[in-house]
């Protein structure tokens, strides 16, 4: 959950998530520093994670160093995966996404992230959040609103 | 509400049905963000 997260929330760079995944990396380093500290305030544990995880994606966007990237050895053998073109179509959507999910305020976006792509219930949405069940389902209502308003202004222009 | 459905199935990896366009982007960032292989998170320091 921990990785998706950052992936979707920092995306890819020349096409790998690597930079996302030492984020992930860091925040499991954090959380394991971090649990000496830890009480049990009655909250889930994940909402303690995501806490972390948002802090260290917030500080990577900041320094946001593109240095060099390092190259994985090439694949020896068949490429099971999607073609060139799928690759390219699914790619330019998801930044897309990422795109407009970086305008809406930064409660709708963790929401929708949470809930999507981490998979969090509206409840232990809830609890990273610090909001009620209910408060978070009126939330991402609104926040799916105001993507879909966001995509077909695009379209328009 | 139908959002929370929609939201839990994409949670889900779950085709939509008469997806609009915002669910359709969040569709697409789910794949990619699955697309690459989840790689095992090491703490073990580098030498």
């Amino acid at each position: 959950m921990v990785v998706r997260y950052c992936r979707a929330r920092l995306g890819r760079v020349s096409g790998h998530y690597h930079i996302a995944d030492d984020v992930a990396q860091e925040v499991c380093i954090a959380v394991l520093a971090a649990l000496p500290r830890y009480r049990d305030m009655g909250r889930p544990f994940a909402s303690f994670v995501f806490g972390i995880a948002s802090h260290k994606v917030a500080d990577a966007l900041r320094s946001s160093v593109r240095s060099a990237v390092p190259t994985q050895d090439l694949p020896d053998g068949p490429d099971e995966g999607p073609g060139p073109e799928e690759t390219v179509v699914r790619y330019i959507e998801a930044q897309h996404a990422r795109d407009l999910l970086s305008r809406l305020p930064d409660t709708q976006r963790e929401l929708l992230i949470l809930r999507v792509v981490s998979g969090l219930s509206a409840e232990e949405t809830g609890n990273v959040l610090g909001m009620s069940p209910g408060a978070v389902r009126v939330a991402q209502h609104r926040a799916l609103a105001r993507l879909r308003q966001l995509a077909e202004l695009e379209s328009i222009a | 509400m139908r959002t929370d459905a929609v939201l839990d199935a994409l949670a889900r990896r779950e085709p939509i049905a008469d997806a609009d366009a915002a669910v359709r982007l969040l569709g697409a960032l789910v794949a990619d963000v699955d697309s690459q292989r989840l790689s095992s998170v090491s703490i073990t320091p580098s030498t």
